[in-house]
């Protein structure tokens, strides 16, 4: 446990260290605008973990999450506040609005709930083009700069390190509900939402609850990249590619791990940006994008973390002592298809609780 | 949490009255009513079909009875949502027993602690009082050894205790127990009797569903005979044995 505690230290303080040291490495401005790319990312995807990693409800919605943050904020510097003030008010605002949208949507589970965020995304797109006098439509909208008077070399500097504080923010939030009590009943019920109900867990208060926590933190980083980009369209904000590809960050580097979606995010991003540099002006960069992803899927479906973590034990580790014969779905499948006889024998023997 | 404001054991009593609840035009319960008694240990028995795993859900609301009333301890609680039903002091295990797969044995039973929602829900989920005393528990069951397995790694007969001993962490006053003896070896049997009696015996209720007869008989106090979504005969295991239409209903001897 504490030996677990030194390291977890220690690849911390490595990680924080390699992300602030970043610019100074990265030279020209255009390696910082995609280290930029990536932290925001790595913002989205741990944000996104909120709900697909504590809850396992797969949203492929949370692009209308950031997308909203990202126009709430513009629209709000339009209304006279301040950048930052614009920023935090946006992100309150999704957050309000993520209790109507989260008391619809996680009333149902499983491939039902992705396709309802799915569908959030592609209304909120229909709205957001539409609706041309408030947002631009799909001319775009400006959000003016927060620092007028800085160079863009150091526009970018300012931003990889506001985006930096606001990722260890997320993850400093992920940190604390997951070693909570709230958080482990909202793994209970991505085990089992019935169950973690009869033990008397108020499953959808606890559900809404987190999305609406994942909520909030989308929508800052959809603001903060507003800030940054300044120029939103309402094609790449309300895109299922997008939340998919925070969704796909999350799984690969892992959702039951605090860095697991940074992690994900450091590989997928840096892959699609230089797949892009690559082949951007051909359709290839997008094979070479599912070519990786497909690889994740066959060989690490846990994400690479426990992968290279159960590697890791394999090779060094002790030996884990053999607790079971046979597991209890083992029994249960072999009940399915042989004589009922036979199966209570196999428990007599190995069921025995010593 | 255990004595009750009454000191009637009618009163505090689990029963429904007149419960309803079809599937399709099939009738899994046909105006059931049936009162549990408060302090003993009781039996719902009968044919498979005959209504008892319905009857749990709607008591423990899993689902919500077309007609009808449950009451515990003179409250009401028809369709209440499962959370409130398990907070008012009403624990279940399932007939296919369930566990939290990939949780380990301790976290297990760490969840019955943050289900009750008493403390603050931001404070850490091991908490050292929390933590001795899921061990009691485990080391109850005899499963203490195991409390860093993840669940899924356990032996059916191990999930089946496991399960007990995590309903028995969220400290119900009364505990529904569907088919504790299913797929268990004779042993375990034993020890899962003898655990209930020893529970009962400290003051909790049960109402246990089984198919096993010498379990039933062993440790019963009371036995309510289902058919065809309804009870036809009750009483102690001495009275129902000899009672005919139980012969003919299910013990089809």
């Amino acid at each position: 446990m504490r030996r677990g505690a030194i390291v977890r230290l220690a690849v911390i303080a490595i990680g924080a260290g390699l992300v602030l040291s970043f610019p100074a490495a990265a030279g020209d401005p255009y390696m910082l605008t995609v280290g930029i790319t990536i932290v925001n990312y790595a913002v989205l995807a741990t944000a996104w973990n909120f709900v697909g990693g504590f809850i396992g409800y797969i949203s492929l919605g949370h692009s209308a999450l950031s997308g909203l943050g990202a126009y709430g904020t513009a629209l709000l510097i339009a209304a006279g506040l301040p950048s930052f003030v614009a920023l935090f008010a946006a992100a309150a605002l999704v957050a309000l609005l993520a209790v109507p949208i989260g008391a619809a949507a996680l009333r149902v589970r499983g491939a039902s709930f992705v396709i309802v965020s799915i569908a959030l995304v592609l209304i909120l797109l229909l709205v957001f083009q539409s609706w041309a006098s408030l947002t631009g439509g799909s001319r775009g909208l400006v959000v003016p700069r927060p620092f007028p008077g800085l160079h863009r070399a150091e526009h970018h500097l300012v931003f990889f390190f506001l985006f930096a504080a606001l990722l260890a923010g997320t993850l400093l939030a992920w940190w604390l509900i997951d070693r909570s009590r709230f958080g482990l009943g909202l793994k209970a019920i991505r085990e089992d939402e019935d169950k973690s109900q009869s033990l008397g867990i108020p499953t959808f208060a606890f559900k809404l609850i987190v999305f609406v926590v994942s909520a909030a933190f989308t929508a800052l980083g959809g603001g903060l990249y507003a800030l940054w980009f300044g120029d939103l369209d309402p094609v790449f904000q309300f895109s299922v590619l997008t939340g998919s590809t925070m969704v796909l960050m999350a799984l690969l580097g892992g959702v039951r791990h605090l860095f697991g979606p940074l992690l994900g995010a450091v590989v997928v991003g840096a892959a699609l940006e230089s797949f892009k540099l690559a082949y951007g002006d051909t359709p290839l960069h997008l094979v070479a994008t599912g070519l990786l992803l497909g690889g994740v899927v066959m060989f690490m479906p846990e994400g690479v973390i426990p992968a290279l973590s159960s590697l890791w034990r394999r090779r060094f580790g002790p030996q884990e002592a053999s607790i079971r014969e046979v597991t209890a779905a083992a029994l249960l499948d072999r009940a399915r298809h042989e004589p009922a006889e036979r199966v209570v024998q196999e428990a007599d023997r190995t069921g025995g609780g010593r | 949490m255990s004595p009750s404001r009454s000191g009637d054991p009618e009163v505090r009593s689990l029963e429904t009255a007149g419960l309803t609840k079809s599937f399709g035009g099939v009738a899994a319960l046909g105006g059931a009513t049936v009162r549990f008694h408060h302090g003993k240990v009781n039996a719902v028995i009968g044919p498979n079909g005959s209504g008892k795993t319905t009857l749990f859900n709607c008591i423990t609301g899993m689902i919500k009875p077309d007609a009808g009333r449950v009451t515990y301890r003179g409250q009401d609680i028809t369709g209440k949502p499962p959370h409130r039903i398990a907070r008012a002091g009403i624990g279940r295990s399932f007939q296919l027993c369930r566990v939290f797969p990939r949780m380990t044995v301790l976290d297990n039973l760490l969840v019955a602690v943050c289900a009750r929602g008493a403390e603050p829900q931001l404070a850490s989920a091991r908490d050292r009082k929390d933590i001795d005393r899921a061990r009691g528990w485990l080391a109850r069951m005899g499963i203490e050894h195991l409390e860093r397995s993840e669940a899924r790694n356990l032996s059916w007969g191990q999930q089946k205790l496991l399960e007990l001993a995590g309903v028995l962490m969220g400290d119900p006053d009364t505990i529904l127990l569907d088919e504790p003896a299913g797929g268990v070896n004779p042993a375990l049997i034993d020890r899962i009797g003898t655990l209930v009696r020893e529970l009962n015996a400290e003051g909790k209720t049960f109402v246990i569903v089984e198919h096993n007869m010498d379990m039933v008989m062993t440790i019963c106090d009371h036995i309510v005979v289902f058919d065809r979504g309804r009870p036809i005969a009750e009483g102690p295991p001495a009275v129902v044995r000899s009672d005919r239409r139980v012969l003919d209903a299910y013990l089809g001897v």
